[in-house]
């Protein structure tokens, strides 16, 4: 699988939407390759179709044209239980909200993705709590999120989104929930999970934020408008 | 099973909801199971009456409202052709009994003298020594057939009375058998022969007169009663030179069984009626809850499909939380059911019948899980449907 192909691959990406009579076109074509490891930021004022091209990319979403290659698949005509199958294993979600699942604990919530995916309860708990070691929880494994800070549960929610080694972090406004120094930390987790090698996507409308990334592409009414190395952090 | 656990917890997080919604399928559950319990003891209780009382026999009395009664009565002598003439027929004699003063030393009691033959009308067990004979029948011996009641009250010193004299007015019988007690209380009295001897001498010692009020008839085969009654009517009437009129009545225990059957079927369809209307209105308020369930857990299912569960997986879910709700709702019914039953059972079905019948399990937790089944089917299945169809992006932007 991990041929020298981008890992995202979108060409001439159209998202239209129809509701009644009135047609709205969100996305006017827009042409974007992610390389294995990197960390992009996307920016983009609200309605510049950032979230839309999230949604595309994160195969909640059908683009109406272009074609889409995710890892080497092309995603652009699967049906939902194929997308499904598609986020399962090749994309790991971190939202704003963090979306914990509020009766289940820590370990619970990192062991959804393996239980959709049919991995048994015992191999289950076990890589779980790796990956929460990963993000430094290991000894908040049975705490239910709402015993856990803010910055904890992103952390929880992180390694949920990288339990079944997904190709891409996809992270929209990670951070906007948290106070500044929670950010700083947890921005540093990102960074170390790029320096670990992951591939990361993150939507943010904090330059702050998006000065992590390594590189920063800018939306403005559905096209790319820039498309640049972030300036190097110390 | 992680569907299951995590259903449990849904549920058990709104307890008081829960259970409100059940309440439904509780009540509905437990009346089916409860008249289900007293259903199986009353049946029980017949059946038991029923057992009591001999297949190989039946009972033919002139129709008592027809014009003609004089044509129709049977006489003594009729009996003798009848025996003799309709092929099948292995005795016929008097349905009748008498009450006498019995004693036995100091011990008395009154009590019916039937007529009997070798193959008692009552067919419960013996406790001590034997039916009478043929020969009993044709030498019209005084030997003596008692009941438990009659042994227990003239024997409260308890063994084997049997080669014992008994005095019945100021005859002297010979007891030859003991009966067990009966196993229902809802045995005819006509059926509790409390003291029974040889139809023949019966008749040498009690039938003044010609005419009988009925007639019983021995056979050797019940499955050939219904022909062989007409076959008897028939022959009567011809030993009567065919006068008009003449109408007969039978009476078996197959035509009491089939009586009793018509009213447990009707007991069975209401019982089927307040179990099919309960169904739908606790079905209803469960389908109720759950689109409540999934319309508040929107968000949640938008992350779950996000983070790859399939339509399937989260149909599944909703679908055994529904099962796990309607499950729990049946086992709770079940058990108030069963609780209910069993106290009815021992405070007034004992009383009546003197029996009660053992739990019914088997049909209990039939009916608990078919209830639980078929409302989850029926009715939680369109919510957990729309659970699975919703728009993860819609979902997760649902406040």
């Amino acid at each position: 699988m991990s041929n020298g192909a981008p890992v995202i691959d979108l060409r001439e990406i159209v998202k239209t939407y129809v509701n009644g009579p009135i047609e709205l076109e969100v996305l006017h074509g827009v042409t974007l390759r992610v390389e294995r490891g990197e960390y992009v930021a996307i920016m983009g004022p609200s309605g510049s179709g950032k979230s839309t091209l999230m949604n595309v990319i994160g195969c909640l979403d059908r683009a109406t044209r272009g074609q889409y290659r995710l890892d080497g698949v092309d995603v652009s005509g699967l049906d939902d239980n194929a997308l499904a199958e598609i986020r399962l294993h090749k994309l790991g979600f971190v939202f704003q909200g963090f979306n914990l699942l509020g009766r289940a604990d820590a370990l619970s919530n990192v062991a959804l993705p393996l239980f959709y995916a049919g991995v048994g309860g015992r191999e289950r708990r076990t890589r779980a709590m790796a990956v929460l070691a990963q993000v430094g929880l290991e000894d908040r494994a049975h705490h239910k999120p709402s015993q856990l800070s803010g910055g904890q549960q992103q952390r929880v929610a992180i390694a949920r989104a990288l339990v079944n080694d997904p190709a891409v972090l996809l992270a929209d406004e990670p951070t906007g929930n948290l106070d500044s120094a929670t950010s700083e930390e947890l921005l540093q987790l990102f960074a170390n999970l790029h320096a670990g090698g992951h591939t990361i996507l993150m939507v943010t409308h904090d330059e702050q934020v998006a000065g992590h990334a390594r590189r920063i592409v800018r939306l403005r009414d559905g096209n790319v408008l820039s498309d640049t190395p972030a300036a190097a952090r110390a | 099973m992680m569907y299951a656990g995590e259903a449990w917890r849904v549920l058990m997080a709104n307890t008081v909801r829960s259970l409100l919604t059940v309440t439904g399928l509780i009540i509905g559950v437990g009346a089916v199971i409860a008249i289900q319990v007293l259903g199986h003891s009353m049946a029980g209780a017949v059946a038991g009456a029923l057992g009591g009382m001999s297949d190989n026999t039946f009972v033919i009395f002139p129709n008592p409202t027809q014009h003609n009664v004089q044509a129709a009565s049977i006489h003594l002598r009729d009996l003798s052709h009848v025996a003799s003439d309709v092929p099948g027929i292995a005795a016929a004699f008097p349905l009748a009994f008498t009450t006498e003063l019995v004693h036995v030393g100091h011990r008395s009691g009154r009590y019916g003298i039937y007529a009997d033959s070798p193959i008692s009308i009552n067919s419960t067990p013996l406790l001590y020594g034997r039916n009478f004979t043929d020969s009993d029948v044709t030498s019209a011996s005084h030997a003596a057939v008692i009941s438990n009641a009659a042994y227990i009250r003239l024997f409260p010193g308890g063994g084997d009375p049997t080669g014992q004299s008994i005095y019945a007015g100021d005859q002297r019988y010979v007891i030859v058998g003991v009966l067990q007690a009966p196993t229902s209380g809802l045995l005819p009295p006509l059926f509790v022969h409390d003291v029974s001897i040889p139809w023949t001498t019966y008749i040498s010692q009690y039938v003044h007169g010609t005419t009988i009020f009925a007639a019983r008839f021995m056979v050797a085969d019940p499955s050939r009663i219904p022909a062989l009654e007409l076959a008897v009517e028939n022959e009567l009437r011809a030993l009567h030179g065919n006068a008009p009129g003449q109408e007969y009545q039978s009476f078996d225990k197959a035509q009491i069984t089939q009586g009793i059957n018509g009213v447990f079927n009707a007991m069975t369809m209401v019982v089927a009626l307040i179990g099919a209307v309960s169904l739908v209105v606790a079905g209803i308020g469960i389908m109720n809850i759950m689109l409540v369930s999934v319309a508040e857990r929107t968000r949640e299912i938008g992350v779950r499909k996000a983070i790859g569960a399939r339509g399937a997986q989260i149909l599944a879910q909703f679908f055994i939380e529904a099962l796990i709700l309607c499950g729990t709702g049946c086992a709770i019914g079940l058990a108030i059911g069963l609780g209910i039953g069993q106290f009815i059972d021992r405070v007034y079905i004992l009383k009546l019948t003197g029996y009660v019948a053992p739990i019914p399990w088997l049909s209990s937790l039939a009916v608990a899980a078919g209830f639980a089944i078929v409302v989850t089917l029926a009715f939680g299945t369109y919510p957990a449907y729309r659970a699975s169809r919703l728009d993860p992006i819609e979902a997760l932007h649902y406040e």
